[in-house]
């Protein structure tokens, strides 16, 4: 039973990982007031462009996840182009962009042969001497260097958004693009450059999907998890750290669903593919009964802004 | 892939249990044959839509033809009308489909262009000038399994699938019985993933299954995941859809693949002959009528047991049967009585498993 425990909280971490960035990077967007649906999107197109740069380059799978991100951040261009100058319907815009990224995937991973294709993928890395603790070392310090990535971006992420100017003028730019604009503070730079990172915090997740753990490409392959990123995110109140507690709670529990039918536990399975999202409910139920009313959903989340317009 | 086979199950209960239409005259062809294929994903899927296309290019070998295929066509009226009345105008008149998703919309078109043949695999609407057809694919996993059985050091094994209905279900029983065929004692650990195409999930069950001392892992969903998880953690798969020694060469040990050719070509011919009547509830094809086939065996499967398998084929081509009584169910019910065998409309609501089967409820 301990092997059973060990074994699956030792996994979890690569299945937690992909959540959390994609919800990070929602976070980071949407502080700025951009309302960003495309995750599943931006996942896929993180997805191969990291296989794609595995198989055609070799090299290091960091660098294919770099090149991932790059490539996100390149299409989200087209997306902070229509709704920060052209000042497009963010939900309209949003939703396109994952079907603009869906075809762009197919064709490109069609042409070039990259579908099905077996890649390398990453390694854990030991940090000694905390490897060598009992349980703790093989679950928190032998894992892949994207896992300590995150928790990296998470803390810096943190700091710059509470402690930093870039951080206050973002969150400025979300909750009163008026104020902020007054201030002198560029409305149309932050989101822009907020759209950017998060499609690139997107895309590492989508690329960690296809070359950390999955280790291969197929069509379509983020499966929804782009969505639950977004449910995550409004359950985790726009709150980053919130965020991380829930994708934990997802990947500890997509870890433990096939583990749970291997050995053989006689459980129904449509009861096992369902608590995931019985546990968000059960979590927001409770979120919302402890606490005041306030979303902590920024004040102008999906209001395009115009400079001195009326309201 | 999972729509067309998710409600492949109407198409089992339209199969059988009806009572057949009085005979229909030959279907006659106006003009020269001119043959398409149209596929609702992209024609290099590694699954289902390639092997598909590799059966395309067998028969532009075979038969001295250009087949031309149209991808990317959605399972949905608005897609299929054009894309078939486009080549219909360019005097296409054989006109193949490629998912369950095309029944309506080819029913539809069948009507409208009575000169004009369609044939749609995993379909469940036919008519006189339409045939839907689906392989009985228990046959070929049966035969993987006998492989896995001999390759199981343990007597484990490991089963991949996507959701647990009829057309699934056959597959999990029959991998069993071929296993036990060989071992009386093997068992199979089934994981259903709920997701035909999320290569994510099916490495995760990969996984766990390994963890449980399992050595040899079959599989019934759409990507090689599970093969190449088995040959990274040196254990051995079989596959479905085509042979997929292509992406793990070491671990897969066999594998149960389409072979549409074997039967389009004589359809085609048929058809091009007007002596072309299709059966009024579709083809349901056993090895023998092509549809599926095995690509066997890997080396880990020990000379006398590759012999075994062979016989055993040469055994279902003359009529043996998987499903074939006495046969009881893991709780000890019986669900094949002596002397019988399961029907057609048993099969595609098999909701049962045989003995040794370890799965979730």
């Amino acid at each position: 039973m301990a092997d059973f425990i060990l074994n699956w909280l030792v996994v979890s971490p690569a299945f937690a990982v992909p959540f959390a960035l994609a919800a990070l990077g929602l976070i980071v967007a949407e502080k700025s007031g951009v309302l960003f649906l495309g995750a599943e999107g931006f996942m896929l197109v993180g997805a191969m462009t990291g296989a794609g740069a595995l198989i055609t380059m070799g090299g290091h799978p960091l660098l294919a996840l770099l090149v991932a991100m790059l490539a996100a951040a390149l299409v989200s261009l087209i997306f902070a182009f229509l709704v920060v100058v052209l000042r497009v319907d963010q939900i309209i815009a949003g939703l396109s962009m994952v079907f603009l990224c869906q075809g762009l995937t197919s064709l490109i991973s069609t042409q070039q042969g990259w579908t099905n294709r077996p890649i390398s993928g990453l390694d854990p890395i030991a940090l000694w001497p905390l490897s060598e603790l009992p349980i703790l070392g093989r679950l928190l310090f032998h894992q892949d260097a994207v896992f300590y990535a995150t928790i990296a971006i998470f803390v810096a992420f943190h700091w710059i958004s509470n402690r930093s100017l870039l951080g206050l003028r973002l969150k400025a730019v979300g909750e009163n693009p008026d104020a902020a604009d007054a201030a002198g503070v560029s409305v149309a730079l932050y989101r822009f450059g907020a759209v950017l990172c998060g499609a690139a915090l997107i895309g590492l997740a989508g690329a960690y999907l296809s070359v950390g753990v999955a280790k291969i490409w197929v069509d379509g392959m983020a499966g929804g998890r782009g969505w639950i990123a977004i449910a995550l995110v409004i359950f985790a109140r726009w709150q980053p750290w919130r965020a991380l507690a829930g994708a934990v709670l997802f990947g500890c529990i997509e870890a433990l669903i096939p583990r749970i039918a291997a050995a053989g536990i006689q459980v129904p399975q449509y009861f096992m593919l369902m608590t995931p999202y019985v546990a968000t409910l059960a979590v927001m139920i409770w979120a919302a009964l402890l606490r005041s009313p306030r979303t902590g959903q920024p004040a102008a989340l999906g209001t395009p802004f115009v400079r001195e317009e009326r309201r | 892939m999972t729509r067309h086979i998710l409600r492949l199950l109407a198409f089992g209960l339209a199969l059988v249990g009806l009572s057949a239409l009085p005979a229909m005259a030959a279907f006659k062809l106006k003009g020269e044959p001119k043959i398409a294929l149209v596929i609702f994903t992209q024609k290099n899927d590694g699954g289902w839509s390639q092997a598909l296309d590799e059966a395309r290019q067998r028969l532009e070998a075979s038969m001295g033809v250009k087949i031309p295929v149209v991808e990317n066509v959605p399972e949905n009226a608005t897609a299929i009308r054009p894309a078939v009345e486009l080549l219909i105008s360019r005097g296409f008149n054989i006109i193949i489909g490629s998912a369950f998703g095309y029944s309506d919309t080819f029913k539809e078109l069948s009507e409208k262009y009575p000169d004009v043949a369609f044939l749609n695999p995993a379909g469940i609407t036919n008519g006189p000038n339409l045939q839907s057809f689906y392989g009985r694919t228990y046959e070929s996993q049966y035969l993987c399994g006998m492989a896995a059985g001999a390759a199981s050091k343990s007597g484990k094994l490991g089963f991949v699938a996507a959701n647990p209905f009829g057309l699934v279900n056959w597959t999990v029983n029959a991998y069993a019985l071929g296993a036990q065929q060989v071992n009386p004692n093997a068992t199979v650990t089934v994981i259903y993933t709920g997701a035909w195409n999320d290569p994510v999930k099916e490495r995760a069950a990969a996984e766990a299954l390994i963890e449980q001392g399992i050595d040899v892992i079959g599989q019934h969903v759409d990507t090689p995941a599970t093969q190449i998880v088995a040959q990274e953690k040196g254990v051995y798969a079989t596959g479905h859809h085509r042979d997929l020694r292509e992406f793990a060469p070491k671990a897969t040990q066999c594998s149960s693949v389409w072979v549409w050719d074997r039967f389009l070509e004589p359809e085609i011919k048929k058809i091009i002959a007007g002596d072309w009547t299709p059966p009024a509830y579709g083809a349901f094809l056993s090895i023998k009528e092509g549809g599926t086939d095995i690509a066997c065996c890997g080396d880990a499967v020990p000379k006398d047991a590759a012999d075994k398998i062979t016989a055993e084929r040469e055994a279902i081509v003359n009529g043996k049967q998987v499903y074939a009584g006495p046969l009881a169910d893991r709780d000890g019910k019986e669900r094949v009585p002596a002397g019988q065998v399961l029907s057609d409309a048993d099969l595609w609501k098999m909701d049962w498993f045989v003995k040794g089967v370890i799965s979730q409820k």
